[in-house]
Protein backbone atom coordinates (compact mmCIF):
# COMPACT_ATOMS: atom_id res chain seq x y z
CA UNK A 1 0.00 0.00 0.00
CA UNK A 2 1.21 3.26 -1.00
CA UNK A 3 -0.82 5.92 0.77
CA UNK A 4 1.63 8.40 -0.19
CA UNK A 5 0.55 8.52 -3.70
CA UNK A 6 -3.30 10.53 -2.23
CA UNK A 7 -1.00 12.98 -0.48
CA UNK A 8 1.13 13.59 -3.64
CA UNK A 9 -1.65 14.00 -5.70
CA UNK A 10 -4.32 15.88 -2.83
CA UNK A 11 -4.99 18.91 -4.43
CA UNK A 12 -5.63 17.79 -7.95
CA UNK A 13 -7.99 15.05 -6.65
CA UNK A 14 -9.87 17.06 -4.11
CA UNK A 15 -10.74 19.87 -6.65
CA UNK A 16 -12.33 17.23 -8.58
CA UNK A 17 -13.79 17.01 -5.62
CA UNK A 18 -15.21 20.40 -5.12
CA UNK A 19 -16.61 20.46 -8.70
CA UNK A 20 -18.61 16.96 -7.88
CA UNK A 21 -20.04 18.94 -5.05
CA UNK A 22 -20.95 22.08 -6.88
CA UNK A 23 -21.93 19.78 -9.88
CA UNK A 24 -24.29 18.20 -6.87
CA UNK A 25 -25.41 21.18 -5.37
CA UNK A 26 -26.72 22.61 -8.71
CA UNK A 27 -28.07 18.96 -9.64
CA UNK A 28 -30.24 18.91 -6.89
CA UNK A 29 -31.17 22.54 -6.25
CA UNK A 30 -32.35 23.07 -10.01
CA UNK A 31 -33.73 19.88 -10.36
CA UNK A 32 -36.01 20.40 -7.20
CA UNK A 33 -37.15 23.42 -8.09
CA UNK A 34 -37.83 22.83 -12.02
CA UNK A 35 -39.42 19.36 -10.17
CA UNK A 36 -41.58 21.16 -8.26
CA UNK A 37 -43.00 23.01 -11.06
CA UNK A 38 -43.53 20.36 -13.18
CA UNK A 39 -45.16 18.01 -10.27
CA UNK A 40 -47.40 20.54 -9.63
CA UNK A 41 -48.45 21.09 -13.77
CA UNK A 42 -48.63 17.38 -13.62
CA UNK A 43 -51.93 17.53 -11.04
CA UNK A 44 -53.17 20.73 -13.03
CA UNK A 45 -56.47 20.00 -14.63
CA UNK A 46 -55.93 22.29 -17.55
CA UNK A 47 -54.91 19.74 -20.64
CA UNK A 48 -52.21 22.28 -22.15
CA UNK A 49 -50.52 22.33 -18.68
CA UNK A 50 -50.95 18.17 -18.12
CA UNK A 51 -50.68 16.67 -21.24
CA UNK A 52 -46.76 18.28 -22.25
CA UNK A 53 -45.80 17.81 -18.98
CA UNK A 54 -46.89 14.33 -18.54
CA UNK A 55 -44.88 13.63 -21.87
CA UNK A 56 -41.64 15.77 -20.58
CA UNK A 57 -41.49 13.49 -17.51
CA UNK A 58 -42.17 9.79 -19.33
CA UNK A 59 -39.57 10.67 -21.75
CA UNK A 60 -36.54 11.35 -19.87
CA UNK A 61 -37.79 8.67 -17.03
CA UNK A 62 -37.46 6.30 -20.58
CA UNK A 63 -33.85 7.35 -20.98
CA UNK A 64 -30.25 6.67 -19.43
CA UNK A 65 -28.85 10.19 -17.70
CA UNK A 66 -25.35 9.02 -19.67
CA UNK A 67 -27.58 9.66 -22.49
CA UNK A 68 -28.98 13.19 -21.84
CA UNK A 69 -25.83 14.23 -20.93
CA UNK A 70 -24.38 13.19 -24.53
CA UNK A 71 -27.12 14.71 -26.15
CA UNK A 72 -27.24 18.18 -24.16
CA UNK A 73 -23.14 18.40 -24.78
CA UNK A 74 -23.42 17.52 -28.48
CA UNK A 75 -26.52 19.09 -29.08
CA UNK A 76 -26.99 22.57 -27.55
CA UNK A 77 -23.98 23.60 -29.74
CA UNK A 78 -25.45 22.68 -33.02
CA UNK A 79 -28.73 24.38 -31.99
CA UNK A 80 -26.90 27.63 -30.37
CA UNK A 81 -24.53 27.86 -32.61
CA UNK A 82 -22.29 28.15 -29.55
CA UNK A 83 -19.90 26.12 -27.87
CA UNK A 84 -20.78 25.10 -23.99
CA UNK A 85 -17.95 24.08 -20.98
CA UNK A 86 -18.39 20.75 -20.06
CA UNK A 87 -19.85 21.60 -16.19
CA UNK A 88 -22.53 23.78 -17.84
CA UNK A 89 -23.50 20.61 -19.76
CA UNK A 90 -23.43 18.53 -17.31
CA UNK A 91 -25.17 21.24 -14.62
CA UNK A 92 -27.81 21.23 -17.80
CA UNK A 93 -28.21 17.65 -18.40
CA UNK A 94 -28.87 17.14 -14.80
CA UNK A 95 -31.41 19.14 -14.00
CA UNK A 96 -33.44 18.73 -17.22
CA UNK A 97 -32.95 15.17 -16.20
CA UNK A 98 -33.70 14.89 -12.40
CA UNK A 99 -36.33 17.42 -12.37
CA UNK A 100 -38.70 14.71 -13.98
CA UNK A 101 -37.83 12.19 -11.18
CA UNK A 102 -38.00 14.81 -8.60
CA UNK A 103 -41.47 16.04 -9.77
CA UNK A 104 -43.06 12.17 -9.46
CA UNK A 105 -41.72 13.00 -5.66
CA UNK A 106 -43.47 15.77 -5.51
CA UNK A 107 -46.57 14.81 -7.26
CA UNK A 108 -47.01 12.19 -4.49
CA UNK A 109 -46.28 14.76 -1.71
CA UNK A 110 -48.74 16.89 -2.91
CA UNK A 111 -50.89 14.16 -2.96
CA UNK A 112 -50.86 13.24 0.32
CA UNK A 113 -51.76 16.56 1.82
CA UNK A 114 -55.45 15.87 2.50
CA UNK A 115 -58.08 17.53 -0.08
CA UNK A 116 -59.93 19.10 2.64
CA UNK A 117 -56.70 21.60 3.04
CA UNK A 118 -56.88 22.56 -0.29
CA UNK A 119 -61.05 23.67 -0.38
CA UNK A 120 -59.72 25.68 2.96
CA UNK A 121 -56.84 27.53 0.71
CA UNK A 122 -59.05 27.70 -1.62
CA UNK A 123 -62.51 28.59 0.32
CA UNK A 124 -60.58 31.53 2.05
CA UNK A 125 -59.79 33.04 -1.35
CA UNK A 126 -56.46 32.27 -2.17
CA UNK A 127 -55.55 31.41 -5.99
CA UNK A 128 -54.98 27.97 -6.96
CA UNK A 129 -51.12 29.06 -6.64
CA UNK A 130 -51.36 30.67 -3.15
CA UNK A 131 -52.84 27.77 -1.60
CA UNK A 132 -50.06 25.45 -3.56
CA UNK A 133 -47.38 27.61 -2.37
CA UNK A 134 -48.73 28.32 1.39
CA UNK A 135 -50.65 25.79 2.30
CA UNK A 136 -49.88 22.46 0.17
CA UNK A 137 -46.34 22.88 -0.88
CA UNK A 138 -45.41 23.10 2.97
CA UNK A 139 -46.78 20.45 4.35
CA UNK A 140 -46.01 18.32 1.02
CA UNK A 141 -42.26 19.43 1.21
CA UNK A 142 -42.12 17.76 5.06
CA UNK A 143 -43.53 14.02 3.92
CA UNK A 144 -41.27 14.51 0.69
CA UNK A 145 -38.17 14.53 3.01
CA UNK A 146 -36.74 10.95 3.38
CA UNK A 147 -37.43 10.58 -0.56
CA UNK A 148 -35.40 14.08 -1.12
CA UNK A 149 -32.74 12.64 1.00
CA UNK A 150 -32.53 9.40 -0.73
CA UNK A 151 -32.84 10.77 -4.02
CA UNK A 152 -30.05 13.22 -3.81
CA UNK A 153 -27.38 11.02 -2.79
CA UNK A 154 -28.59 8.86 -5.61
CA UNK A 155 -27.51 12.07 -7.95
CA UNK A 156 -24.79 13.04 -5.98
CA UNK A 157 -23.23 9.12 -6.62
CA UNK A 158 -24.10 9.34 -10.57
CA UNK A 159 -22.53 13.11 -11.09
CA UNK A 160 -19.48 10.66 -12.09
CA UNK A 161 -21.13 10.20 -14.86
CA UNK A 162 -20.10 13.84 -16.02
CA UNK A 163 -16.60 12.09 -17.00
CA UNK A 164 -17.82 11.04 -20.31
CA UNK A 165 -18.15 14.87 -21.76
CA UNK A 166 -14.70 15.10 -19.90
CA UNK A 167 -15.65 16.86 -17.02
CA UNK A 168 -12.46 16.23 -14.34
CA UNK A 169 -14.88 15.70 -11.55
CA UNK A 170 -12.97 13.62 -9.17
CA UNK A 171 -13.82 9.85 -9.88
CA UNK A 172 -12.35 11.32 -13.28
CA UNK A 173 -9.16 12.34 -11.60
CA UNK A 174 -8.80 9.87 -9.31
CA UNK A 175 -8.46 7.96 -12.58
CA UNK A 176 -6.05 10.15 -14.02
CA UNK A 177 -3.57 10.05 -11.05
CA UNK A 178 -3.63 5.91 -11.56
CA UNK A 179 -3.67 6.26 -15.62
CA UNK A 180 0.00 7.96 -14.04
CA UNK A 181 1.05 6.34 -11.08
CA UNK A 182 -0.48 2.97 -11.50
CA UNK A 183 -1.52 2.73 -8.03
CA UNK A 184 -5.55 1.26 -8.32
CA UNK A 185 -5.71 -0.25 -5.39
CA UNK A 186 -4.85 2.83 -3.34
CA UNK A 187 -6.62 5.18 -5.22
CA UNK A 188 -9.87 3.17 -5.75
CA UNK A 189 -10.24 2.04 -2.47
CA UNK A 190 -9.89 5.79 -1.33
CA UNK A 191 -12.29 6.71 -4.03
CA UNK A 192 -15.03 4.36 -2.85
CA UNK A 193 -14.32 5.38 1.17
CA UNK A 194 -15.03 9.31 -0.17
CA UNK A 195 -18.16 8.18 -1.67
CA UNK A 196 -19.23 6.41 1.62
CA UNK A 197 -18.40 9.12 4.12
CA UNK A 198 -20.24 12.03 1.85
CA UNK A 199 -23.13 9.70 1.09
CA UNK A 200 -23.73 8.14 4.75
CA UNK A 201 -23.42 11.57 5.92
CA UNK A 202 -26.70 12.87 3.56
CA UNK A 203 -28.65 9.64 4.83
CA UNK A 204 -28.15 10.34 8.15
CA UNK A 205 -28.62 14.05 8.12
CA UNK A 206 -32.09 12.86 6.22
CA UNK A 207 -32.86 10.53 9.02
CA UNK A 208 -32.56 13.08 11.32
CA UNK A 209 -34.80 15.32 9.56
CA UNK A 210 -37.26 13.00 9.44
CA UNK A 211 -37.06 12.61 13.12
CA UNK A 212 -37.18 16.17 13.88
CA UNK A 213 -39.86 16.29 11.75
CA UNK A 214 -42.17 13.23 13.51
CA UNK A 215 -41.42 14.87 16.87
CA UNK A 216 -43.32 18.00 15.28
CA UNK A 217 -46.30 16.46 13.97
CA UNK A 218 -47.26 14.96 17.81
CA UNK B 1 -79.07 36.37 -1.23
CA UNK B 2 -78.11 33.17 -2.65
CA UNK B 3 -80.29 32.07 -5.31
CA UNK B 4 -79.78 28.21 -6.36
CA UNK B 5 -81.99 27.70 -9.89
CA UNK B 6 -81.97 23.72 -11.08
CA UNK B 7 -79.14 22.88 -9.89
CA UNK B 8 -77.80 19.46 -10.68
CA UNK B 9 -74.58 18.05 -10.23
CA UNK B 10 -72.97 14.71 -11.05
CA UNK B 11 -69.44 13.25 -10.26
CA UNK B 12 -69.55 11.27 -13.35
CA UNK B 13 -72.42 9.62 -15.07
CA UNK B 14 -73.24 6.78 -12.60
CA UNK B 15 -73.00 9.19 -9.91
CA UNK B 16 -75.30 12.27 -10.11
CA UNK B 17 -75.22 13.52 -6.61
CA UNK B 18 -77.92 16.76 -6.71
CA UNK B 19 -81.27 16.56 -9.09
CA UNK B 20 -82.27 20.23 -10.13
CA UNK B 21 -82.05 21.72 -6.20
CA UNK B 22 -84.18 25.75 -6.13
CA UNK B 23 -83.80 27.33 -2.96
CA UNK B 24 -83.59 31.28 -2.29
CA UNK B 25 -81.68 32.00 1.05
CA UNK B 26 -82.45 35.88 1.87
CA UNK B 27 -79.93 38.11 3.15
CA UNK B 28 -79.40 37.55 7.22
CA UNK B 29 -81.40 34.39 7.38
CA UNK B 30 -80.05 30.62 9.04
CA UNK B 31 -80.49 28.01 7.46
CA UNK B 32 -79.97 24.89 8.30
CA UNK B 33 -79.61 22.04 6.10
CA UNK B 34 -80.25 18.00 7.09
CA UNK B 35 -80.45 14.61 5.83
CA UNK B 36 -79.36 11.27 6.02
CA UNK B 37 -75.65 10.93 5.36
CA UNK B 38 -74.73 11.01 1.51
CA UNK B 39 -78.03 13.09 0.68
CA UNK B 40 -75.17 15.90 -1.18
CA UNK B 41 -75.54 18.50 1.40
CA UNK B 42 -71.83 18.80 1.25
CA UNK B 43 -71.67 18.52 -2.15
CA UNK B 44 -74.51 21.56 -2.01
CA UNK B 45 -72.32 23.94 0.31
CA UNK B 46 -69.28 23.62 -2.10
CA UNK B 47 -71.31 24.24 -5.06
CA UNK B 48 -72.38 27.97 -3.14
CA UNK B 49 -68.93 29.12 -3.13
CA UNK B 50 -67.71 27.39 -6.60
CA UNK B 51 -65.64 24.64 -5.18
CA UNK B 52 -67.90 21.87 -6.68
CA UNK B 53 -68.12 22.84 -10.58
CA UNK B 54 -72.02 21.65 -11.07
CA UNK B 55 -73.01 21.17 -14.66
CA UNK B 56 -76.92 22.69 -14.69
CA UNK B 57 -78.47 25.70 -13.54
CA UNK B 58 -76.58 28.07 -11.90
CA UNK B 59 -75.88 29.91 -8.39
CA UNK B 60 -76.12 33.87 -7.92
CA UNK B 61 -74.31 35.13 -4.25
CA UNK B 62 -75.54 39.02 -4.02
CA UNK B 63 -76.64 38.32 -8.12
CA UNK B 64 -73.26 37.60 -9.11
CA UNK B 65 -73.16 33.79 -10.92
CA UNK B 66 -70.99 31.79 -9.12
CA UNK B 67 -69.72 29.77 -12.04
CA UNK B 68 -69.60 32.54 -14.63
CA UNK B 69 -66.92 33.46 -16.73
CA UNK B 70 -66.30 36.94 -15.91
CA UNK B 71 -66.73 36.14 -12.19
CA UNK B 72 -63.74 36.48 -9.98
CA UNK B 73 -64.40 33.44 -8.35
CA UNK B 74 -61.49 34.17 -6.15
CA UNK B 75 -63.12 37.46 -4.88
CA UNK B 76 -65.72 36.24 -4.21
CA UNK B 77 -64.81 32.92 -2.05
CA UNK B 78 -63.21 35.98 -0.28
CA UNK B 79 -66.76 37.14 0.61
CA UNK B 80 -68.05 33.63 1.77
CA UNK B 81 -66.78 31.53 4.90
CA UNK B 82 -66.33 27.89 5.26
CA UNK B 83 -66.06 26.03 8.37
CA UNK B 84 -65.68 22.42 7.87
CA UNK B 85 -66.34 19.18 9.83
CA UNK B 86 -62.20 18.33 10.26
CA UNK B 87 -60.95 22.05 11.22
CA UNK B 88 -58.50 21.94 8.63
CA UNK B 89 -56.31 24.08 10.05
CA UNK B 90 -53.14 24.55 8.27
CA UNK B 91 -51.04 22.07 10.31
CA UNK B 92 -47.65 24.03 9.78
CA UNK B 93 -48.55 26.66 10.92
CA UNK B 94 -49.87 28.47 14.38
CA UNK B 95 -52.36 29.68 15.41
CA UNK B 96 -52.61 33.71 14.45
CA UNK B 97 -50.22 32.49 11.00
CA UNK B 98 -53.44 30.46 10.11
CA UNK B 99 -56.08 33.41 10.86
CA UNK B 100 -53.37 36.21 9.20
CA UNK B 101 -52.34 33.94 5.43
CA UNK B 102 -55.64 35.16 3.84
CA UNK B 103 -56.35 38.73 5.02
CA UNK B 104 -52.78 39.21 3.93
CA UNK B 105 -52.84 37.35 0.66
CA UNK B 106 -55.89 37.94 -0.11
CA UNK B 107 -56.97 41.58 0.83
CA UNK B 108 -53.81 42.72 0.68
CA UNK B 109 -53.60 44.19 4.70
CA UNK B 110 -50.40 45.00 6.00
CA UNK B 111 -49.19 41.86 8.33
CA UNK B 112 -49.61 44.43 11.51
CA UNK B 113 -53.23 44.86 10.48
CA UNK B 114 -53.93 41.51 10.13
CA UNK B 115 -52.26 40.17 13.38
CA UNK B 116 -54.72 42.91 15.34
CA UNK B 117 -57.55 41.55 14.13
CA UNK B 118 -56.85 38.41 14.08
CA UNK B 119 -55.78 38.72 18.09
CA UNK B 120 -59.24 40.46 18.25
CA UNK B 121 -61.38 37.40 16.29
CA UNK B 122 -59.29 34.99 18.74
CA UNK B 123 -60.52 37.18 22.02
CA UNK B 124 -63.79 36.78 20.65
CA UNK B 125 -63.82 32.60 20.32
CA UNK B 126 -62.14 32.88 23.75
CA UNK B 127 -59.01 31.55 23.18
CA UNK B 128 -56.80 34.65 22.75
CA UNK B 129 -54.23 32.91 24.81
CA UNK B 130 -53.53 30.19 21.92
CA UNK B 131 -52.76 32.76 19.06
CA UNK B 132 -48.61 31.60 19.22
CA UNK B 133 -49.51 27.77 19.67
CA UNK B 134 -49.90 24.88 16.65
CA UNK B 135 -53.19 23.57 15.78
CA UNK B 136 -51.80 20.11 16.86
CA UNK B 137 -51.73 21.62 20.35
CA UNK B 138 -55.45 22.46 20.82
CA UNK B 139 -58.15 20.57 21.89
CA UNK B 140 -60.95 19.97 18.81
CA UNK B 141 -63.13 22.71 20.13
CA UNK B 142 -60.45 25.19 20.68
CA UNK B 143 -59.35 24.22 16.86
CA UNK B 144 -62.72 25.00 15.84
CA UNK B 145 -63.49 27.90 17.16
CA UNK B 146 -59.70 28.97 15.47
CA UNK B 147 -61.25 27.88 12.12
CA UNK B 148 -64.43 29.95 12.48
CA UNK B 149 -62.32 32.92 13.26
CA UNK B 150 -59.82 32.38 10.52
CA UNK B 151 -63.02 32.59 8.24
CA UNK B 152 -64.43 36.01 9.97
CA UNK B 153 -61.03 37.17 9.16
CA UNK B 154 -61.96 38.15 5.56
CA UNK B 155 -65.54 39.82 7.17
CA UNK B 156 -67.64 37.43 5.35
CA UNK B 157 -71.01 38.53 4.25
CA UNK B 158 -71.53 34.57 4.48
CA UNK B 159 -70.42 31.61 6.25
CA UNK B 160 -71.13 28.24 5.22
CA UNK B 161 -70.59 25.14 7.92
CA UNK B 162 -70.27 21.65 7.17
CA UNK B 163 -71.25 20.13 10.13
CA UNK B 164 -68.85 21.84 12.48
CA UNK B 165 -69.50 19.91 15.69
CA UNK B 166 -69.53 16.25 14.16
CA UNK B 167 -65.72 15.57 14.80
CA UNK B 168 -66.15 16.80 17.76
CA UNK B 169 -66.13 15.34 21.55
CA UNK B 170 -69.40 15.60 22.89
CA UNK B 171 -67.98 18.02 25.78
CA UNK B 172 -66.71 20.32 23.38
CA UNK B 173 -69.49 20.80 21.32
CA UNK B 174 -71.45 23.30 23.25
CA UNK B 175 -68.40 26.02 23.37
CA UNK B 176 -68.30 25.61 19.14
CA UNK B 177 -72.40 25.76 19.24
CA UNK B 178 -72.08 29.06 21.62
CA UNK B 179 -70.08 30.59 19.22
CA UNK B 180 -71.98 30.00 16.22
CA UNK B 181 -75.13 31.36 17.88
CA UNK B 182 -73.65 34.48 18.99
CA UNK B 183 -72.73 35.06 15.34
CA UNK B 184 -76.45 35.13 14.59
CA UNK B 185 -77.19 37.16 16.82
CA UNK B 186 -74.84 39.64 14.58
CA UNK B 187 -77.19 38.93 11.86
CA UNK B 188 -74.93 37.19 9.70
CA UNK B 189 -76.32 35.09 7.22
CA UNK B 190 -75.09 31.77 7.44
CA UNK B 191 -75.93 28.48 5.99
CA UNK B 192 -75.28 25.73 8.39
CA UNK B 193 -75.08 21.49 7.43
CA UNK B 194 -75.35 20.10 11.10
CA UNK B 195 -77.38 17.65 12.74
CA UNK B 196 -77.62 19.64 16.24
CA UNK B 197 -81.48 19.75 16.17
CA UNK B 198 -81.97 21.73 19.69
CA UNK B 199 -79.59 24.01 17.78
CA UNK B 200 -81.38 24.08 14.52
CA UNK B 201 -84.48 24.53 16.49
CA UNK B 202 -83.34 27.88 18.65
CA UNK B 203 -81.36 29.79 16.03
CA UNK B 204 -82.36 28.26 11.93
CA UNK B 205 -85.04 30.67 10.30
CA UNK B 206 -85.78 27.77 7.45
CA UNK B 207 -84.85 23.91 7.38
CA UNK B 208 -83.23 22.33 4.13
CA UNK B 209 -84.35 18.84 4.21
CA UNK B 210 -82.55 16.91 1.28
CA UNK B 211 -82.34 13.21 0.22
CA UNK B 212 -80.77 11.42 -2.70
CA UNK B 213 -80.21 14.48 -3.89
CA UNK B 214 -83.13 16.52 -3.89
CA UNK B 215 -84.64 19.11 -1.55
CA UNK B 216 -87.74 17.26 -0.43
CA UNK B 217 -88.68 19.98 2.39
CA UNK B 218 -87.54 23.80 2.90
CA UNK B 219 -89.75 25.39 5.65
CA UNK B 220 -89.24 27.89 8.61
CA UNK B 221 -88.53 26.30 11.62
CA UNK B 222 -91.29 25.83 12.94
CA UNK B 223 -93.47 24.39 11.06
CA UNK B 224 -90.36 22.11 9.96
CA UNK B 225 -90.62 20.55 13.13
CA UNK B 226 -94.11 20.43 13.96
CA UNK B 227 -95.41 19.25 11.30
CA UNK B 228 -93.28 18.14 8.69
CA UNK B 229 -95.02 17.41 5.08
CA UNK B 230 -93.17 14.50 3.97
CA UNK B 231 -92.89 10.97 5.29
CA UNK B 232 -89.26 10.76 5.08
CA UNK B 233 -88.85 14.01 6.93
CA UNK B 234 -91.03 12.45 9.71
CA UNK B 235 -88.73 9.12 9.83
CA UNK B 236 -85.49 11.10 9.77
CA UNK B 237 -86.70 13.75 12.36
CA UNK B 238 -88.07 10.67 14.45
CA UNK B 239 -84.53 9.58 14.62
CA UNK B 240 -82.78 11.69 14.61
CA UNK B 241 -84.78 13.03 17.78
CA UNK B 242 -85.07 9.56 19.04
N1 LIG C 1 -65.31 13.83 -5.09
C1 LIG C 1 -66.30 12.94 -5.23
N2 LIG C 1 -66.23 12.01 -6.23
C2 LIG C 1 -67.19 11.10 -6.38
N3 LIG C 1 -68.28 11.01 -5.61
C3 LIG C 1 -68.41 11.87 -4.61
C4 LIG C 1 -67.41 12.88 -4.36
N4 LIG C 1 -67.82 13.61 -3.30
C5 LIG C 1 -68.98 13.09 -2.90
N5 LIG C 1 -69.36 12.05 -3.68
C6 LIG C 1 -70.62 11.29 -3.56
O1 LIG C 1 -71.67 12.20 -3.62
C7 LIG C 1 -72.72 11.83 -2.75
C8 LIG C 1 -73.09 13.00 -1.88
O2 LIG C 1 -71.98 13.32 -1.06
P1 LIG C 1 -72.02 14.49 0.01
O3 LIG C 1 -70.70 14.47 0.68
O4 LIG C 1 -72.45 15.74 -0.65
O5 LIG C 1 -73.13 14.00 0.99
P2 LIG C 1 -73.47 14.51 2.45
O6 LIG C 1 -74.94 14.71 2.46
O7 LIG C 1 -72.62 15.65 2.80
O8 LIG C 1 -73.11 13.25 3.33
P3 LIG C 1 -72.48 13.19 4.79
O9 LIG C 1 -73.60 13.39 5.76
O10 LIG C 1 -71.95 11.79 4.86
O11 LIG C 1 -71.42 14.21 4.88
C9 LIG C 1 -72.23 10.63 -1.98
O12 LIG C 1 -72.83 9.49 -2.55
C10 LIG C 1 -70.75 10.61 -2.22
O13 LIG C 1 -70.29 9.29 -2.25
MG1 LIG D 1 -71.05 15.95 4.23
Amino acid sequence: MDVDVIVRNAPFIFGGLYLTAQLAVFAIGGGLVLGILLGAARLSRQPWLYYPVSAYVHFFRGLPLLLVIFWLYFLIPVITGRSLNEFAAAVIAFIVYEAAYFSEIVRAGIQSVSKGQRMAGLSSGLTGVQTLRHVILPQALRTMVPSLVTHSVVIFQDTSLAYVIGLREFLRRVNLVDAREARSLELYLFAGLVYFILCSAGTFTGKRLERKNRERKV
Amino acid sequence: MIEIENVSLWYSKQTRVLFNIDACIGHGRKVVICGPSGSGKSSLLRCINGLESFQEGRILVDGISVLAKQTDIHELRAGIGMVFQHFELYPHMTVLQNITLAPVRVRRKSLADAETHARRLLERVGIQEHAANYPEELSGGQQQRVAIARALAMEPKLMLFDEPTSALDPEMIQEVLDVMTDLAKEGMTMVLVTHEMGFAREVADEIIFMDKGRILEHADTASFFDNPRHDRTRQFLSRILR
